[in-house]
């Protein structure tokens, strides 16, 4: 009987046995590799390292823009115990002296994210507070310190419109193609160069096998992929010549454009006011200091290079005069009576010089700015012919340059009327259109480029920005060639005439640029004034009194050495008022630093000749 | 009564002494693996648990040199004690993870609920020693086993700690149908039994209880929570493949993805570290030596000898079968150490004091019942 008992205790006990091993077979052998690999995600965690960007050099081969070490102080929410959340994040609070509901705001705008990935609490942290989570890290479990490569903008805004920000990616972003190998919380360009080339900037992210503890500590580094560095922007840029052209814009709204005339490549691209780079912040610019940018009268956000877009006034005279003398309409030695006023229809249209310039031929009327000249020299081209001409020189459309949200500016014509306005043209309003004004609008992007063609023998040459680009181990990948868009019109004779007629505005008596004029250098150009309102609005104002936003716009465009044409620069300064005093000494400091630099040796500078009050020219 | 038999020497079971010695040696290798990364303040724990194998060595000594027949008088001194210690607990005892358990004794906390296993093992053999007439017990027979389980079942599941209280179900129910029943008896309870689960379910088990056991059903719902010990334990078992990840380079354990390693998850350090042949090794090793306590108890010289080795087999059986079952996974985790290989002083003394008694049993096979 006992025996029986035993035996069946005895059966239990091994089938138990049994049991027990075929439970340890199937875990450890049936299905052991699904456990290995639950055992290897358990433990290893994937880092990204965020790769250095590639350098923006300019074209003599400094550095724009550099990197340094930016540190993040990011949460790992996984680790942390549910209950001790609140707690931690008020310690956490504490220590960024930051309100506990900016690092909730930021926690709940992360919530699309996986659970496992870091929340960024604060950026760009400073030694002390990075000391002082180091120091706290064991009793802030899944707090820790991220180190992602930023840009240093050592010029302070330099540039800052043409090379742009970085920032953190938006989920807009992340959803477009282009940035598929992207995760949330990388860092991208944001506006200009820095995302137009993001392809070549970015480089290659590494990868850290780590092995963590169950809290997520790091035990031991297993694997490590150095990220691949991104490759380096050689900009045509000058940083000498932009920082001239920087100088001379301090306190003016504007733009200033330099550009080789025999490549079509940029010098300087400045827009002023400068965009506010440390207000971006990394992209996170605050909302009251973006509603500011976007308020000010002065326009800091718009690149005005490219992105404003004026009445060209009478730096247009170029394109009528060219059109003239090409089509035959008058000879160079064609001379009109200039009383002061012509009257057209039953209106009268002035000349900026209220006594008149007398009997002015081809020349003198470029070299004053006679507008009387202009008008009858319009009123026989009419402005299809003179929007032929503007056209081939590049105005009234997109030059083509790889910058974002290029404006095109505007060549009015008939047909261009009849489709807009449904409407005729009349032809007083050639008249205005003849001088430059009217529906005329171009960029000083565009008028930079119609100078260079005009004095470079009639190549026209799309905008160019960057000359190439390089390995981080120094190969280069790619050149960028001068992209010819073709010949403009017009005959090397009348192209030859307007060049001289321009050098005489800067160095004959009577000239509208004398001030420009440089000791050893033979400059050319043309002044220019955009009228903001219509006259009338302002008629017997002094200059002081009229309101700043009714100012005239002023603009100068020129070239240099006149001989043999080597770099146009083109400056618009924002209700300037005159084309000559206001914008002509930024042109002339841009070309002072051309030369010097190009020289090896400062200009013998004599004190610039006196600023007499010049008249004002319309 | 401590005259010192030369035969008792002769007779000593060295088998079972050996066996026990294996399992204890693993347990403190595996122990050591286990905690060598704890920065705890004092003694490692493998030490500590060395000084309580010296201790259950004193104890066994202890035992092995009285007749195990002292007992029958003991028994219900020694019941009326772990009542107290019981109930102490439950009024004083220091709370660890939601549970009153402990009770400090300055150089050592005990565990009364440990202890107790043993004691009710003690009691019921000598119960059922007693009131055996060979004819089989009826129903109102089962009373008194049934209430003297019963006290303590309640004292431990209001702790609570429901591995232990079944540990002692399990202990009751083994012992009950080794010695001789009613077949009417047995139908009773067999029908009773199966009814009362629902009503047990329903009333008897604390939430966080009935969801360890939903959870044992259905881990992955919850991988955090009550999922998360069977989860890792799992994964750590199985990631141990057929040779394991060789000693002390267990992923799992040691970088704490195993809850409570050293304690009732010590044989996942063991199987991922060992892999299926050390696994298979060591519970060959652990039912050879619980199928030796049935080979004395089939060899006792009466009995109550009889009864007594059976109810250590028993309880060494349930704690090893129920402790490995959860660990693999094939029951809900309920807190039940693994006998010798698992940390902890009361289960170790009490289980080495129960392995005395097999041994005592053994060396006084051939003495007449004087």
């Amino acid at each position: 009987m006992l025996k029986k008992r035993i035996d069946i205790a005895m059966a239990i006990i091994i089938f138990s046995a049994a049991l027990l091993v075929a439970r340890l077979w199937f875990l450890q052998i049936y299905s052991g590799d699904e456990y290995a690999k639950r055992a290897e995600r358990n433990r290893i965690r994937i880092q990204d390292i965020a790769a250095p960007r590639g350098n923006i050099l300019d074209r003599t081969g400094q550095s724009i823009i550099i990197n340094r070490p930016r540190f993040n102080v990011v949460w790992n929410r996984e680790d942390t115990p549910d209950q001790e959340e609140d707690e931690l994040l008020k310690d956490v609070a504490r220590i960024l002296k930051e309100d506990i509901s900016v690092l909730l705001d930021r926690i709940r705008a992360a919530t699309e994210n996986p659970r496992y990935m870091p929340i960024r609490l604060k950026e760009d942290v400073d030694w002390e507070t990075l000391a002082a989570i180091e120091n706290k890290k064991i009793s802030l479990p899944g707090v820790s310190i991220e180190i992602i490569p930023s840009r240093d903008y050592r010029y302070g805004d330099f540039a800052s419109h043409l090379i742009g920000y970085l920032g953190e990616i938006s989920p807009a972003e992340l959803k477009e193609s282009r940035y598929a190998t992207y995760l949330s919380g990388d860092q991208v360009g944001k506006q200009g160069v820095e995302k137009i080339f993001e392809e070549y900037l970015m480089g290659e992210k590494g990868r850290n096998y780590l092995e963590v503890d169950v809290r997520g500590f790091q035990q031991r580094q297993m694997q490590m992929q150095d990220p691949f560095p991104g490759n380096n922007l050689h900009l045509t840029l000058d940083i000498e010549l932009q920082r001239a052209a920087e100088e001379a814009m301090t306190d003016k709204s504007g733009a200033v454009v330099a550009m080789e005339v025999n490549t079509g490549n940029l010098l300087v691209m400045c827009s002023t006011p400068q965009l506010p780079l440390q207000e971006f912040n990394g992209g996170r610019i605050l909302t009251s200091a973006w509603n500011r940018l976007l308020n000010d009268p002065l326009n800091p956000l718009l690149n005005k290079t490219i992105q404003g877009q004026y009445p060209p006034g009478s730096t247009f005279k170029i394109v009528t005069a060219l059109a003239a003398i090409s089509e035959g309409v008058i000879k160079p030695d064609t001379t009109f009576f200039c009383s002061g006023s012509i009257n057209f229809g039953n209106r009268r249209f002035g000349c900026w010089k209220k006594g008149g310039h007398g009997t002015v031929n081809f020349q003198r009327a470029l070299i004053e700015s006679c507008d009387v000249y202009f008008y009858t020299v319009g009123q026989k081209l009419g402005v299809d012919n003179i929007a032929k001409y503007a056209t081939s020189l590049g105005l009234g459309r997109k030059t083509g340059i790889e910058l974002e949200h290029e404006k095109g500016g505007l060549i009015p014509s008939t047909a261009w009327k009849r489709q807009r306005y449904k409407d005729k043209w009349h032809e007083g309003e050639t008249l205005s259109v003849a001088i430059g004004q009217g529906y005329v609008s171009t960029t000083p992007l565009q008028l930079c480029r119609m100078t260079a063609a005009v004095v470079n023998g009639g190549t026209l040459y799309r905008p160019q920005m960057l000359r190439s680009i390089t390995s981080p181990d120094g190969k280069t990948l790619k050149t960028f060639d001068p992209i010819s868009e073709g010949r403009i019109l017009g005959s090397a004779t009348s192209l030859a005439l307007i060049k001289e007629a321009l050098v005489g505005v800067v160095n004959s008596a009577g000239g509208t640029a004398k001030v420009v004029k440089l000791p050893d250098i033979l400059i050319g150009g043309k002044t220019g004034t955009a009228q903001v309102v219509r006259l009338s609005q302002v008629e017997g104002l002094g200059e002081k009194a009229i309101p700043y936003k009714y100012r005239d716009h002023a603009w100068f465009t020129s070239f240099a050495p006149a001989e043999n044409p080597e770099i146009a620069v083109t400056v618009l300064v924002e209700h300037g008022q005159h084309g000559g005093s206001a914008a002509g000494p930024v042109a002339r400091a841009v070309f002072k630093r051309y030369f010097e630099l190009k020289n090896g040796k400062t200009t013998t500078e004599n004190a610039p000749p006196p600023v007499a009050p010049d008249e004002k020219e319309e | 009564m401590l005259r010192f038999d030369r035969r008792l020497l002769l007779n000593f079971d060295w088998v079972l002494l050996g066996a026990v010695l294996v399992v204890a040696l693993v347990g403190m290798i595996n122990l050591y693996s286990s905690t060598h990364l704890y920065t705890n303040v004092g003694a490692p724990l493998y030490l500590k648990e060395l000084t309580y194998y010296l201790m259950g060595a004193a104890i066994v000594l202890l035992i092995i040199s009285i007749d195990y027949r002292v007992l029958l008088t003991l028994n219900y001194p020694l019941y009326i004690l772990m009542i107290l210690l019981l109930l102490f607990a439950i009024i004083f005892g220091r709370t660890i993870s939601g549970a009153q358990r402990w009770i400090n004794l300055g150089f050592f906390r005990l565990q009364p609920s440990e202890p107790a296993k043993l004691i009710l093992m003690i009691t019921l053999a000598s119960y059922y020693y007693r009131k055996d007439s060979g004819k089989g017990f009826t129903l109102p027979d089962l009373a008194v086993p049934a209430l003297l389980t019963g006290l303590p079942f309640v004292l431990i599941a209001k702790q609570p700690d429901l591995g232990t209280a079944l540990l002692l179900g399990s202990i009751f129910v083994s012992m009950t149908l080794f010695v001789k029943l009613r077949r009417s008896t047995l139908a009773t309870i067999v029908v009773g039994g199966l009814s009362i689960i629902p009503i047990a379910w329903k009333f008897l088990l604390k939430p966080y209880q009935r969801q360890r056991v939903e959870t044992f059903f259905n881990p992955e719902n919850d991988p955090l929570g009550t999922g998360y010990h069977i989860i890792q334990s799992k994964i750590a078992v199985g990631s141990g493949l057929i040779f394991g990840k060789g000693y002390t380079k267990g992923t799992q354990g040691q970088l704490d993805f195993l809850p409570e390693r050293h304690t009732d998850f010590a044989f996942s350090v063991w199987a991922e570290e060992w892999g299926f042949l050390g696994a298979v090794l060591l519970i060959l090793c652990y039912f050879f030596m619980i199928l030796w306590g049935l080979n004395i108890a089939i060899s006792a010289r009466d009995k109550f000898g009889v009864l007594l080795a059976f109810g250590v087999v028993s309880l060494i059986f349930w704690q090893a079968f129920i402790n490995l079952a959860m660990i693999m996974g094939l029951m809900p985790v309920v807190g039940v150490p693994l006998p010798l290989i698992s940390y902890g002083g009361s289960s170790l003394l009490t289980n080495l004091a129960a392995l005395g008694i097999l041994m005592n049993i053994r060396m006084r096979r051939y003495q007449g019942t004087s």
